[in-house]
C-alpha cells in the first residue's frame, strides 16, 4: 500500500532545490540587524508558496465535493466494492488529479509573485526567461512591489 | 554601486573562506566580499539597484547560505537585509560582537530542517472511507445532488483533510521533538497544518530525515509531510541581536 502511493507521488515531484519549501524562512526568518534596511515584501504572496495546499473556499468544496463524485463513478462503472475501489489505483488517481488541478491556480499566481519563473525545475534557465517576460509585461510588477532598498 | 548600499547574507567567524566562485544576488551577480571586525565577520556584496524579492535573487541568498553552512557556523540574515554601508556593517559587528559569536557556538556543527505537514490530498478516497461525517454528506449528495450539499460536502471534506494532518503533525512533532536540539515554530503557512523547524547536530541530519520520512511513509493516509534540510539556521538566530542605537540614528 505504502509503495503504492509513493509510486503514484512520483509524477509531482518536490520543487528542484528548496527553494519553495523554505521560502518563508528566508523572507520571514533569519537574522534581522535593526540598524540594517530590509527591501519590502509588500505585494509578495509568500504564505501561498504550494500549488497543493487545501484553500478553504467554496470554489475547492465545490472541487473536492466533485473528485468525491468521480469516485463514485468509479465504482458505477466498474461495479467494484468499495473495499476494492479505496484499495484502486485508478480510483485514486481520479480524485487525486480533480483536487491537484484545483489548486494549481494558485500556485501559478504566486509563482509570478515570486519572481515570474514559471518552470520551477529549471533554475538555471530561469534567469534568460525572466527578464524577456517582464518587458513584455511590466504592467505585472505593479509599483507595489517595486520599491528600493536604500537607506 | 555602492550608492544603493551593502547587502548582508550572512555573520560569520572571521577566517571562514569565502565558498569558490560564489557570487551574490543580482544581475550579473554581485561580487562577493568579506568585512571583518575581530572574531567575526560579515559575507556582503553590493546591493544591486531595484533590489526586490525575486526567484533569482532568492536563489542567491539561500545558494550562497547553504555553501556558507557546508563549511561552518552561520548567522544566515533574513533575505534583502542592506546596510547603508560598510562602516554601518562594521559598527554593527563591533557592538555586537559579543552577541554575535555567541550564536555562532551555539549553531556550531548545527543544521535547520524544516517539516511542514500539508492535507493528505491524495487520501481523498481513504477520507470518504473513514470519515462517517463525509461518507455520509457523500451519500446526501448522491440521492439529491445540488449547490449547497455539494459545499457542505466539499466542507467536510477540508475539514477532514485538514484535522488529520493537524492531528499526524502532533505526533510526528513528539516523536521527533527528541532528536533535536531545539525547536522552532515557523511561520503560519496556509495550508499547512505544522510548520516547523528543528535543530539538528550536522551529523545526525542522516537519521533525523530517516525518521522523519519513515513518520511521513506510514502516514500517507493522513499527512503529506515535506522535509526541508539540512539548510542554514534561519529559525534559530536572534532576530533582535544589534543594540537599536548602533549607527547613531
Amino acid at each position: 500500500m505504502t509503495t503504492m502511493y509513493a509510486d503514484e507521488i512520483a509524477p509531482c515531484p518536490p520543487r528542484a532545490g528548496t527553494l519553495y519549501d523554505v521560502l518563508e524562512l528566508i523572507l520571514d526568518r533569519g537574522m534581522v540587524i535593526d540598524v540594517f534596511v530590509r527591501v519590502s515584501l509588500v505585494g509578495i504572496e509568500i504564505l501561498k508558496i504550494d500549488a497543493r495546499i487545501v484553500i478553504a473556499s467554496v470554489d475547492t468544496y465545490l472541487r473536492f465535493a466533485e473528485a468525491c463524485n468521480r469516485l463514485d463513478l468509479e465504482r458505477d462503472s466498474g461495479s467494484r466494492t468499495i473495499p476494492e475501489l479505496f484499495g484502486a489505483g485508478a480510483a485514486k488517481s481520479v480524485g487525486k488529479r480533480k483536487v491537484r488541478k484545483a489548486a494549481e491556480s494558485v500556485g501559478d499566481s504566486v509563482r509570478k509573485a515570486v519572481g515570474g519563473g514559471d518552470d520551477d525545475d529549471s533554475d538555471g534557465q530561469e534567469e534568460q526567461h525572466e527578464r524577456p517576460r517582464k518587458r513584455r509585461a511590466p504592467a505585472r510588477d505593479s509599483s507595489s512591489r517595486r520599491r528600493r532598498a536604500e537607506a | 554601486m555602492t550608492a544603493t548600499g551593502v547587502y548582508v547574507y550572512a555573520i560569520v567567524p572571521t577566517g571562514e573562506p569565502l565558498p569558490r566562485k560564489a557570487v551574490g544576488v543580482g544581475d550579473p551577480p554581485a561580487e562577493l566580499r568579506l568585512i571583518s571586525e575581530g572574531p567575526v565577520t560579515a559575507v556582503v556584496s553590493d546591493a544591486p539597484p531595484n533590489l526586490r524579492a525575486r526567484r533569482r535573487d532568492l536563489m542567491a541568498h539561500q545558494d550562497l547560505l547553504m555553501r556558507l553552512t557546508d563549511t561552518g557556523p552561520v548567522l544566515p540574515m533574513r533575505f534583502g537585509m542592506v546596510a547603508a554601508d560598510e562602516a554601518t556593517v562594521l559598527r554593527e559587528l563591533a557592538g555586537s560582537r559579543e552577541g554575535h559569536l555567541a550564536s555562532l557556538r551555539h549553531l556550531t556543527d548545527g543544521v535547520e530542517i524544516n517539516l511542514k505537514a500539508l492535507p493528505a490530498q491524495d487520501a481523498l478516497a481513504v477520507v470518504v472511507a473513514e470519515e462517517h461525517q463525509v461518507r455520509r454528506l457523500r451519500d446526501e449528495v448522491r440521492r439529491r445532488p445540488g449547490y449547497e450539499a455539494s459545499v457542505r460536502l466539499g466542507e467536510a471534506v477540508a475539514a477532514a483533510l485538514s484535522r488529520r494532518a493537524s492531528e499526524a503533525g502532533k505526533k510526528i512533532l513528539r516523536t521527533l521533538t527528541p532528536m533535536a536540539r531545539a525547536v522552532a515554530a515557523g511561520p503560519e503557512v496556509h495550508g499547512c497544518a505544522l510548520n516547523v523547524s528543528f535543530l539538528i547536530d550536522r551529523h545526525d541530519s542522516d537519521r533525523f530525515r530517516i525518521a522523519a520520512q519513515s513518520f511521513a511513509d506510514s502516514h500517507r493516509a493522513h499527512v503529506e509531510l515535506r522535509i526541508a534540510g539540512p539548510l542554514p539556521c534561519y529559525s534559530f538566530v536572534p532576530s533582535r541581536p544589534a543594540r537599536a542605537t548602533a549607527a547613531g540614528t
